[in-house]
């Protein structure tokens, strides 16, 4: 049993949802909008119909290990290795901690509340935020020096990639913001799990009704950002998060005999990489 | 305005598989494409990239383009040889090839045509059933003339009078380029060296009309089924082909639209096969360093790398060096897609490029199994100003096997047969 500290400051659960659900319906309403488009197109059936399991190996190699992107470049399969499961675990984390707290409210599954937001499994908690934003953080930074500063060659750079690199970078800056401000009413003992998020805690000592004020403010802008992603997400880069892997698995079926292309000879691949000079 | 934009965005789409039009809003972005492109590297416009491209013909689709972006799409659009280097290298895994030929055809349908040059040779190939506009009773000829001057074991039989279930498709480029009929000469006579039984079609013999799928003309289905029909009619089960394009065409795009019937084979599969059976004897020597162009359509598109490969190392004396980009990466000579009618120039520039690699590998010859490449290499030797030598891989067998049926001794043979 750890003696968890409560750090509770008021937050507008009420917009926050009611903002949810518009923002949800619009990226819904947007996706349908582009799913009739699409469904303007020819009808091809699968190809090889009926080969369902060598088609999820090859999506799962496809889209979790990121395989071809890992034979262009290491480099920049780790950036977005970093950036894309930073942010899936952030998102399951966030809402994961959102049930936790309503089954602990309803007094539903006590045990596995309590053991969450009372005892050992707080650390977990914890620990995973910390580790998976620095991920995506560290992602982000070098995205943005690779784009920016190295500048390859194939790399445009234009409105919209900027708004999405900062947009990010907001949304994680101001997780850890929120947390260290947090962190700045816990125990030292219990701040350190969160390894990241004590570097963000401001100098000095403060009560509970000094940052209110400021918890508040921050969990508004942090929590807001990450809605707007919904709305952002049809008309941005974002798009290929959803469409990528449904590409990545008609491909697959329709096409799964192309050995070359979909189980290439990664050392070969790597031998090839440099086309020009 | 915007509704008529609306109106043929909605043709467009409906010209396009449900996949293509989630692929054109699924692109990363990365740039991948452009590293690779060959026609980029002559051409750094952004629209000629996949990335360019998709993003056009995105927004051509949704919402219409304005004038000037349309008409540097579509110069983009028919500037590629669709050789399918972008889907390679694509994290996304597009499937850009398919995409570019199924564009120009949904276009085409939507009241946008193809470029000038393109609209005649498509025309020329329905009317005269060959590429060159030339009658179809020449078709045949090279096969009466190498046997006439002696480069032949036995006249070839031609189908009409000797039907086999096998035959030799020669090809239009093999059958009326005369630089390239010896391709053409050396099959047969290295199928004559191994004891296969086969025939000719003679003047019989149509063209594949795969350039009508690569330029996107919507009669390419129905004059396939008809040249389908022809081959079956006959009771022919087995081709072998000698041109990277007709395999492509006769093997993959025949099989797409109807359940595959006949065997198609390219000639690289079939030679591979005989070497391997010491059916035919390499036992001269060639002392020859070479390097190796893949066709896009035989190794990108239908993933032979091996087969050609393992009969260049067969041959005594030869050495085989690889170029830096090889097999799934080779760079395209510029030949395919009808890049080649629309802007010969490109292809000039790509075809030089590639000779410049092959010269950086240190060999006297670069040499692949596919005559429309081999002229395509040529053009590039030129524009490069390389003494290069481009061969057709028949020609380094030969050497080894018949030496008497080298390409210099038909080209010959040929000119003074033409003399007389």
């Amino acid at each position: 049993m750890i003696d968890i500290p409560a750090v509770n400051y008021p937050k507008p659960w009420l917009l926050f949802w009611a903002t949810v659900v518009l923002a949800h319906g619009y990226m819904d309403y947007t996706l349908y909008q582009k799913w009739k488009n699409w469904n303007q197109g020819i009808t091809q059936s699968p190809a090889n119909r009926g080969r369902w399991g060598r088609a999820l190996k090859i999506w799962a190699a496809e889209v979790f290990l990121q395989r071809q992107l890992f034979g262009l470049s290491s480099f920049r399969w780790l950036i977005h290795l970093l950036i894309v499961f930073g942010f899936i675990a952030l998102a399951f984390l966030s809402l994961s901690t959102f049930f936790l707290k309503l089954s602990d409210y309803l007094g539903v599954g006590r045990v596995v509340t309590h053991y969450f937001l009372q005892d050992n499994g707080y650390i977990f908690i914890k620990v995973w935020g910390d580790s998976f934003g620095l991920a995506l953080l560290l992602g982000l930074v070098i995205a943005g020096v690779r784009r920016f500063a190295l500048r390859p060659e194939q790399q445009i750079n234009n409105q919209t990639d900027v708004f999405l690199l900062l947009f990010l970078l907001w949304l994680t800056l101001s997780g850890f913001m929120l947390e260290g401000l947090r962190l700045a009413l816990v125990p030292a003992e219990l701040a350190r799990y969160s390894f990241i998020g004590r570097f963000f805690i401001p100098p000095g000592t403060y009560t509970i009704e000094e940052l209110k004020p400021w918890l508040t403010l921050l969990w508004i802008l942090h929590s807001f950002t990450g809605v707007g992603i919904l709305v952002y997400l049809p008309h941005s880069k974002l798009l290929h998060s959803i469409l990528s892997p449904l590409v990545i698995a008609m491909n697959a079926l329709e096409e799964q005999e192309r050995r070359d292309l979909y189980w290439p000879e990664i050392e070969k691949y790597r031998a090839t990489k440099l086309p020009r000079g | 305005m915007a509704r008529d934009r609306k109106i043929q965005g909605d043709k467009i789409a409906q010209g396009l598989t449900r996949r293509q039009l989630i692929e054109l809003e699924a692109c990363a972005r990365c740039g991948e494409c452009q590293v690779w492109c060959p026609v980029y590297a002559q051409d750094k416009r952004e629209c000629i990239t996949a990335r360019g491209k998709l993003h056009s013909l995105r927004r051509l689709v949704e919402e219409g383009l304005p004038e000037d972006e349309k008409r540097e799409f579509l110069e983009a659009l028919y500037e590629c040889s669709a050789c399918g280097q972008c889907h390679i290298v694509c994290p996304v895994r597009i499937n850009t090839p398919e995409l570019w030929e199924q564009s120009r055809l949904s276009l085409a349908n939507a009241g946008i045509p193809q470029p000038e040059g393109q609209i005649k040779q498509l025309a020329t190939i329905k009317e005269f059933n060959n590429s060159f506009g030339k009658p179809q009773k020449e078709r045949g000829l090279w096969a009466k003339t190498a046997w006439e001057t002696g480069l032949l074991k036995s006249p070839l039989p031609l189908w009409r009078d000797h039907p086999t279930p096998l035959i030799y498709f020669a090809g239009c480029t093999a059958s009326f380029e005369p630089i390239m009929q010896s391709v053409a000469v050396q099959t047969a006579r290295l199928l004559q060296e191994a004891g296969v039984e086969f025939s000719v079609l003679g003047e019989d013999e149509p063209c594949c009309v795969s350039k009508l799928r690569r330029m996107g003309d919507s009669d390419f289905p129905l004059e396939a089924k008809k040249r389908l029909n022809q081959l079956e009619g006959m009771g022919i089960t087995t081709v072998v082909v000698s041109c990277a394009g007709c395999f492509k065409g006769l093997h993959s795009d025949y099989s797409k639209l109807w359940p595959e019937k006949i065997h198609v084979i390219h000639l690289t599969q079939f030679l591979d096969h005989l070497v391997q059976e010491h059916r035919l004897r390499m036992e001269h020597e060639v002392p020859m360093v070479v390097t190796y162009h893949d066709p896009c359509h035989l190794g990108r598109h239908n993933r032979i790398y091996e087969e050609p490969r393992r009969i260049l190392r067969a041959i005594p004396g030869l050495r085989l060096v690889e170029m830096t980009r090889h097999r799934a990466f080779s760079s395209c000579c510029g030949m395919g897609g009808g890049l080649k009618v629309a802007n010969p120039e490109i292809q000039h520039k790509m075809g030089a490029e590639r000779i410049r690699e092959a010269e950086s590998t240190g060999a006297e010859a670069i040499v692949t199994p596919c005559q429309t490449c081999s002229l395509g290499l040529m053009h590039g030797a030129d524009e490069a100003g390389s003494d290069m030598k481009v061969y057709h891989l028949n020609e380094m067998i030969v050497r080894s096997v018949c030496p008497e049926a080298a390409r210099e001794e038909i080209t010959s043979a040929f000119a003074k047969a033409a003399a007389r």
